[in-house]
């Protein structure tokens, strides 16, 4: 029985070609914008999290308990071995590196301006920034030279310096308060597309760091890189009590661009939003196509309903035609996006140099595609679909086989 | 009366039914007491608006009276539910439309085997059915065609064979000669004959066209919802 009706509801959206294809189309494009815009936003956020993290971030980092807030130098990780002998032997945990962190100030024979100086040390550094890839003129840190500073081109130009050039770095040392001040070479330029990292830090060896400000041998700051990012967002992982203990703490990329991580919370919410508002449309269009083709063909449902076709089957008719007419906008909506995102996964949106909660773009966003998106989706539209069919179904099996047949019987 | 009632095909018992036409009441019956007799071959004729076309639809079930009784079969079809009347009319009561009225989307053989899939008619005897009642109204080797491949008289045997081939107790035709051509609405006319001496199924025409009138063996005359004449031959 349900065979029929199916055969019937699937031949009958063909009767009118172009008015399927019209309403698939249109059903099609909801569903292919909604699977452009989810890639896109994967995209963007993966490009985001990446930039955020791979540039100086990390996936983590360690401090001593305050002083992110309060950037105190004398608030040094404390048991610095024991947590750097316990990251080595972390399997989770593919590099870490330590830092310095200081605010200080940086002097040219032509001008000044307020920096962090950052004390790096540059072999496992580069495996967690990307200071080495942005360097634009001179090298990072080769040979031995305690004295080389590796500067952002935005700074350079404000110290109105090049490569080569000296400069004066003063820091306020932990405990005492004294200020501290050394020279340095310019041994290298880089450029980064975000404002901060280009004018307002300086990089230097972390020994002739540590130096500077009289802390011995301790860090500020320990960032590490997971074997995967998605540690960083498990908070059930062991790793994170382990080492937020001796006055330390240790915190994901998420916790530390709250912001980050509140916008990325927000598209998905959006995306939820534009994803009811398309839908909301579909269903709307789906009604009226439905409602169009019923009313074309009242006298036909008539003649089922007069033959002894039950109410209950007439809604099947029209919910199988719902149904028959999501199958069709699905697969004209899948190829759709399939081909509009790969379009664009190819050529990518150019977003860089832009800010967005901190982060500055640093390469294209290609949108990413992934099997749900073909799936979730489509089950959802095709779920919609027969929600929506439920008002004009209802419609054909309450609907009186004598008024329909007003031109017979 | 009920007694009386089991032998006949159809009853009607005081049925009038009264339209809302733009807010006026309209009647289009006005209490027809009718007995219709199993075999009869009856043509229910009288000018547009005379309720032959809301007789057929009160006594077939597809609307109710405004007041008054219809048996079919024996049974009080208001008592019916929605699907106990979709279920009666499949099992009881077969349909020709005047424009033919088959879906075009299916072809001759799910046409006509349509009811019989509602039934649930397992589908060898669905197609050997078929096939035969095809061959009885002289259609063969069209069982795959679409309705719109054929002419209009093969269309109108199409229709014949969707409302006899479960062999319903009471075939209802309305005007199905009147989109015919003399020769075939004949031959049509013929065949029903045929098939109504021969299966024992009752007739009943809504028409204007003078040779079914000739052919039925009663003639009922309606006007201004009553009936005017009921003639039998």
């Amino acid at each position: 029985m349900s065979w029929i009706l199916i055969k019937l509801a699937w031949r009958n959206i063909f009767r009118n070609k172009r008015r399927t294809l019209i309403a698939a189309t249109a059903i099609g494009i909801g569903l292919a914008a909604l699977i452009f815009v989810d890639a896109l936003m994967i995209g963007m956020a993966e490009n985001m999290v990446r930039t955020a993290t791979a540039s100086f971030l990390g996936d983590a980092q360690i401090h001593r308990v305050g002083f992110r807030d309060t950037q105190e130098v004398a608030l040094t990780i404390q048991a610095l071995d024991e947590v750097t002998a316990g990251l080595a032997k972390e399997e989770i945990v593919e590099h870490f590196t330590q830092r310095t962190l200081a605010p200080g100030m940086i002097t040219s024979p032509a001008n000044v301006s307020a920096i962090a100086l950052v004390g790096v040390h540059p072999p496992t550094e580069k495996f967690l920034s990307q200071i080495d890839d942005a360097i634009t003129e001179g090298v990072y840190f080769e040979g031995d030279n305690s004295r080389d500073t590796v500067i952002g081109a935005k700074l350079a130009e404000i110290l109105e310096i090049g490569l080569g050039d000296r400069v004066v770095v003063t820091v306020a040392q932990a405990e005492s308060g004294d200020l501290s001040q050394e020279m340095f070479r310019i041994s290298g330029i880089y450029h980064f597309a975000g404002e901060e990292m280009n004018s307002g830090m300086a990089f230097v060896r972390i020994e002739k760091a540590r130096e500077m400000l009289a802390i011995g041998n301790a860090a500020h700051e320990i960032a590490i890189k997971f074997t995967s990012i998605a540690y960083s967002q498990d908070p059930t992982l062991p790793f994170w009590e382990a080492y937020s203990e001796n006055g330390n703490e240790v915190l994901s990329w998420t916790e530390l661009m709250s912001q980050l991580t509140a916008i990325l919370d927000m598209t998905k919410i959006s995306k939820y939003i534009m994803g009811a508002i398309l839908f909301g449309v579909v269903v709307f269009g789906i009604i009226n196509t439905l409602f169009m083709s019923l009313y074309e063909r009242m006298f036909e449902f008539g003649v089922l309903r007069a033959v002894g076709t039950r109410p209950f089957g007439m809604a099947r008719v029209i919910l199988f035609e719902a149904g028959a007419l999501a199958i069709v906008s699905i697969g004209l909506g899948a190829i759709l996006g399939f081909v509009l995102t790969g379009v664009f996964t190819h050529i990518g949106i150019d977003y860089t140099g832009i800010e967005m909660t901190g982060v500055t773009m640093q390469e294209v966003i290609r949108p990413i595609m992934k099997a749900e998106q073909f799936v979730i989706y489509p089950v959802w539209l095709f779920i919609f679909t027969i929600i929506a069919g439920l008002y004009p179904a209802r419609h054909a099996a309450k609907m009186s086989p004598a008024a329909a047949m007003r031109r017979s019987f | 009366m009920e007694q009386a009632r089991k032998t006949d095909v159809i009853v009607t018992e005081g049925v009038t039914k009264v339209y809302e036409a733009d807010g006026i009441p309209v009647n289009a019956l006005n209490g027809i007491d009718l007995t219709i007799q199993s075999r009869e071959f009856t043509a229910l004729v009288g000018p547009s608006g005379s309720g032959k076309t809301t007789f057929l639809n009160v006594i077939s079930g597809l609307d109710s009276p405004t007041e008054g009784k219809v048996w079919l079969a024996g049974q009080v079809l208001s008592e019916m539910s929605g699907n106990e009347l979709s279920d009666f009319r499949r099992d009881n009561i077969g349909f020709i439309f005047q424009a033919y009225n088959l879906i075009p989307v299916l072809t001759v053989e799910e046409n006509v085997e349509y009811i019989m899939l509602l039934a649930g008619v397992p589908k060898a005897e669905r197609h050997e059915r078929v096939i035969a009642m095809l061959e009885t109204v002289g259609l063969t080797g069209v069982a795959d065609r679409k309705p719109t491949q054929l002419s209009g008289g093969q269309q109108q045997r199409v229709a014949i064979a969707r409302a006899m081939v479960s062999e319903p107790a009471i075939i209802l035709a309305d005007e199905p000669t009147a989109n015919l051509d003399s020769k075939t609405g004949a031959d049509l006319l013929e065949m029903m004959r045929h098939l109504n001496a021969e299966t024992g199924m009752t007739f009943i025409f809504s028409t204007h066209d003078p040779m079914v009138m000739e052919s039925a063996t009663r003639l009922i005359t309606l006007r201004d919802g009553r009936i005017d004449t009921d003639e039998t031959r």
